[in-house]
């Protein structure tokens, strides 16, 4: 694969990667008050794990150079403990009377959100600088 | 070169290449020029095909936005190329034909 379309493969692969990481900031945020889910349990906030994955797989066995994207090793379910609240009315609440609500914080999928978001806008931009660097080698051709 | 081989249709790259080799002597090496143009015809074709069908899956929510640009401008470049040798091609064959005998 010519080294240009492979940069822009490896850049395309980014932002698959960054809408993933968007849509689960987005769910985490939508649940942040879901006292239950499919299980029974409280809704766990979710984490995106990512990995390094070559665009071309045989270049990179044999060594050569290639452009390297990325993508999503999975969708990991955080493990810290369930926020807590004194709330005995609640249909979900405990012998004690406390209601477990998920492990989300807001304010940090808001974080998370605009990090993303400004990595996809970093990511097209590499792509329109390029496509330019494409368009200004066929203006050799005028 | 003949011109009626230049004003057929230069997608399978046959008629180019016959003119090609009629005009060049050791044509093969003309020959495989043409096969390479009607190889960039074919690469248009192919991935002018993979933007409509991008574009289509983006309409039924299958294809991301970026991904059916991404095929669009990927059509776009290959094009662009293509026209760039025609051009060159062209060029070359009138400079040829305005060269005094």
């Amino acid at each position: 694969m010519s080294t240009l379309s492979a940069a822009i493969t490896a850049s395309a692969s980014a932002l698959s990667v960054e809408r993933a990481r968007i849509e689960v900031a987005v769910s985490n945020m939508a649940n942040a008050d879901s006292t239950r889910s499919a299980n029974g349990q409280p809704y766990r906030r979710r984490d995106v794990m990512l990995t390094a994955d070559p665009v071309d797989s045989f270049d990179a066995v044999l060594g050569k150079s290639s452009a390297t994207g990325v993508k999503v090793a999975g969708i990991i379910e955080d493990q810290s403990p369930f926020r807590k609240r004194y709330e005995p009315s609640h249909p979900d609440a405990d012998a004690e009377g406390f209601v477990s609500l998920p492990n989300v914080d807001s304010s940090e999928e808001m974080v998370d959100m605009l990090g993303a978001a400004r990595a996809y806008q970093a990511n097209l931009a590499a792509i329109g600088m390029i496509k330019e660097m494409v368009a200004k080698a066929l203006e050799l051709g005028r | 070169m003949p011109i009626e081989a230049l004003g057929t249709k230069i997608g399978g790259g046959s008629a180019l290449a016959r003119g090609a080799r009629a005009a060049v002597s050791g044509g093969a090496d003309a020959g495989a020029f043409a096969e390479k143009l009607g190889q960039l015809v074919e690469g248009v074709e192919e991935t002018a095909a993979e933007a409509n069908t991008a574009i289509n899956g983006m309409i039924d929510k299958s294809v991301d936005v970026h991904e059916a640009m991404l095929a669009i401008t990927r059509a776009e470049q290959t094009f662009q190329l293509t026209v760039q040798i025609r051009n060159k091609l062209v060029q070359a064959y009138q400079d040829i034909m305005r060269m005094p005998v």
